[in-house]
C-alpha cells in the first residue's frame, strides 16, 4: 500500500462532494481514511468474538466515529497503572508464599518443574510490578508496594486451605487469569502509548503462565478462542 | 447518491453564515495542519520510494490523528445544516481511501497472518508423522488451526468495518518462507518449530500493533487474539522442549503423575523473557491489500 496513491485518492473523493468548504480543507482535513468505526465493543467471557458490527447506516457514521474515539478522562492510565502494580504485589506475595510452604514440606512432593516454574513466574511478576511502578513514579505518584485490598482476602483464604501442588497451582492460575483479564480490559480505556504497549505486553507473559498451569493440572493449556476479560479486576 | 444529486434541501441563511464563519476557522487549522503533516508524508514517500522501505507508521498514524481530528469537526459542521444523513453520503464515497488507514492495514495483515497459519496447521496434519503420530500433537494442530480461522473471521469482519478490503491472501513475507520449509518437515520436532515461529511473528505482530490503533474496538479485538497466539507459542515451546529432551510419552493431557516426571526447564521454556518483544513484528504494511 503506498499512502501517497490512496491519499490522492480521498482527497478527490472528497473535493468533489464538499467543494463548498474549500480545497485546502479538504485536502488537510481528509488526507487518509475516511472509515467508519464500529461501536466498541466489551468482550465479556465469551468464547466468540468480540465481533465487530460494520455500521450499514450511514447516519450513524458520523456518531460511531465520535464514541470510539472519545477520550477517556486523564486519569485512567494511572488508576491503571495503580490497579496493576497492586495485582503484580499480590502475585509476587502469593508466589513467594508458595515457595515459603513447599520449602516447609506444606505442599508435599514438589516436582522440580513446578518449583521452576514458581521460581521463574514470582521474578517475571516483580519485573511486572518494577515496570507498573516506574511508570507511577514518573508521573510523580508513589510506589505501589500493596496488594489489591479487593483480591488480597480471597487469596488469602484460599491458600489457607492449599495442602498440595495441585491447590496452589489452582490458586496461582486464578491469579494469572485475573491478571491477564486485567490487562486485557484495560486496552478498551488507556491512552498513553507507552502504557497500552506494556499492558500488552504483560498481558502475553501472564496467559502463557497459564496456560502452563493448566496443561499442569491436566486441562487444555489454550481453552479460548478469544482471550476473556471476564475475570478482569476493576480499578 | 451523492449529495449534491439530492433533490431539495432547505437551506437555512443563519445556519449557512455560521457555517461558513465556521469553516473559515476550519480551513485555518486544516493550512496548519496540511502544512504540519504534508511535507512529512512526501518525504516519506520519496523515501520508500527510493530505498524501498516500510512506511514510518508513527508518522502516518500522526496524520491520520490530525485528519480524523478535522472531519469530526467538518462532521459536526456540516451536519448542522445539511443533516447527519446528508453528510455520511458525501464520506461515505471516499470510502475506498479506508485501505490507506493505519488501523485497516494492521488489520489485513492479521489476516494474512492467521490465513498463513490455517494454511500451515493444515499442511502439517496430512504429514505422516503427525497425522498418524501423538494424539495430543494432532488434538492441538486441528483446534489451533480452528482458532486461527475463528480469528481471521473475526479480523476480516474488522477490516469491513472499517470499509478496507478484506485480505484473501497469505502473508507475502511468510508464505514462500512456510513453502520453502515444507520439503524440509521429516519429524514432529520441525513441525512444531515452524509453528512456533509463526505463532510468535503473530504475538508480536499484535503487541507491536496496539498502541497504532486509533479505533478502540480494533484495538481490543487485536489484543483478545493476541491472549491466545501467545498461549499456542508458549504451548509450542513446552512440547518442544520435550521433543527435543527425549521425552515425548510426557506430552498428554491430562498428565497425571507424568507431571513429576518434567524436567525443570519444562516449568520455564514457555516464556523465557518477562516482557515479551518485538523484534519479530511484521509492520501494518506488509501484509496490506496493496
Amino acid at each position: 500500500m503506498t499512502e501517497p496513491t490512496s491519499l490522492s485518492l480521498s482527497r478527490r473523493h472528497l473535493l468533489a462532494g464538499a467543494g463548498v468548504l474549500g480545497a485546502s480543507l479538504v485536502a488537510a482535513a481528509c488526507g487518509s481514511s475516511t472509515s467508519t468505526k464500529a461501536s466498541p465493543t466489551t468482550t465479556t467471557g465469551s468464547t466468540t468474538a468480540p465481533t465487530p458490527k460494520p455500521t450499514t447506516a450511514a447516519t450513524t457514521a458520523a456518531t460511531n466515529t465520535t464514541a470510539t474515539t472519545a477520550a477517556p478522562p486523564a486519569n485512567v492510565d494511572a488508576k491503571i497503572a495503580t490497579l496493576a502494580a497492586g495485582l503484580e504485589v499480590l502475585a509476587v506475595g502469593t508466589y513467594k508464599a508458595a515457595l515459603d510452604a513447599a520449602g516447609a514440606g506444606k505442599l508435599g512432593d514438589v516436582p522440580p518443574a513446578v518449583a521452576e516454574y514458581v521460581k521463574v513466574s514470582m521474578a517475571q511478576h516483580q519485573a511486572h510490578l518494577d515496570a507498573w511502578n516506574a511508570v507511577i513514579t514518573a508521573a510523580g505518584g508513589t510506589k505501589v508496594t500493596a496488594p489489591n485490598a479487593t483480591l488480597k482476602p480471597t487469596v488469602d483464604a484460599t491458600f489457607a486451605k492449599v495442602t498440595d501442588v495441585t491447590g496452589a497451582a489452582t490458586l496461582a492460575l486464578m491469579l494469572e487469569q485475573i491478571a491477564s483479564a486485567t490487562y486485557l480490559s484495560a486496552q478498551k480505556v488507556l491512552t498513553d502509548k507507552s502504557a497500552i504497549k506494556l499492558a500488552g505486553s504483560i498481558q502475553i507473559i501472564d496467559a502463557q503462565h497459564a496456560a502452563i498451569l493448566l496443561y499442569v493440572l491436566g486441562k487444555y493449556p489454550v481453552p479460548d478462542v478469544f482471550a476473556k476479560t471476564d475475570l478482569a479486576a476493576a480499578a | 447518491m451523492p449529495v449534491w444529486d439530492k433533490p431539495t434541501i432547505a437551506i437555512d441563511e443563519r445556519a449557512m453564515e455560521a457555517l461558513i464563519e465556521h469553516s473559515q476557522d476550519l480551513h485555518t487549522d486544516a493550512m496548519a495542519v496540511g502544512r504540519a503533516t504534508l511535507p512529512d508524508l512526501a518525504d516519506l514517500a520519496a523515501d520508500r520510494r527510493r530505498l524501498d522501505t516500510p512506511a514510518d507508521v508513527d508518522v502516518l498514524a500522526a496524520c491520520v490523528d490530525a485528519s480524523r481530528s478535522l472531519r469530526r469537526r467538518l462532521t459536526v459542521a456540516l451536519g448542522g445544516l445539511l443533516g447527519a444523513g446528508a453528510v455520511s453520503s458525501v464520506f461515505a464515497s471516499s470510502a475506498a481511501a479506508a485501505n490507506g488507514d493505519i488501523d485497516v492495514m494492521q488489520l489485513q495483515t492479521a489476516v494474512s497472518l492467521e490465513l498463513l497459519a490455517v494454511a500451515t496447521y493444515g499442511a502439517a496434519l496430512t504429514l505422516p508423522f503427525i497425522k498418524d503420530g501423538n494424539p495430543v500433537i494432532v488434538a492441538f494442530a486441528k483446534t489451533t488451526m480452528s482458532q486461527h480461522d475463528e480469528h481471521r473471521q473475526a479480523f476480516s469482519a474488522q477490516t469491513k468495518a472499517l470499509k478496507g478490503t478484506d485480505q484473501t491472501a497469505p502473508n507475502p513475507k511468510y508464505a514462500p518462507i512456510v513453502e520453502a520449509a515444507k520439503p524440509t518437515l521429516k519429524a514432529p520436532i520441525d513441525v512444531v518449530k515452524l509453528a512456533a515461529t509463526l505463532e510468535q511473528v503473530a504475538t508480536e505482530t499484535y503487541l507491536a500493533d496496539l498502541n497504532r490503533y486509533t479505533d478502540v474496538t480494533s484495538r481490543v479485538l487485536m489484543a483478545t487474539v493476541m491472549g491466545v497466539e501467545c498461549q499456542h507459542l508458549a504451548t509450542l515451546r513446552a512440547v518442544g522442549a520435550l521433543l527435543t529432551g527425549g521425552a515425548p510419552d510426557l506430552i498428554a493431557i491430562p498428565l497425571g503423575a507424568g507431571v513429576a516426571k518434567l524436567p525443570a526447564a519444562a516449568g520455564s521454556v514457555a516464556f523465557p523473557d518477562a516482557f515479551e518483544g518485538v523484534t519479530m513484528a511484521s509492520p501494518p504494511e506488509e501484509g496490506a491489500v496493496k
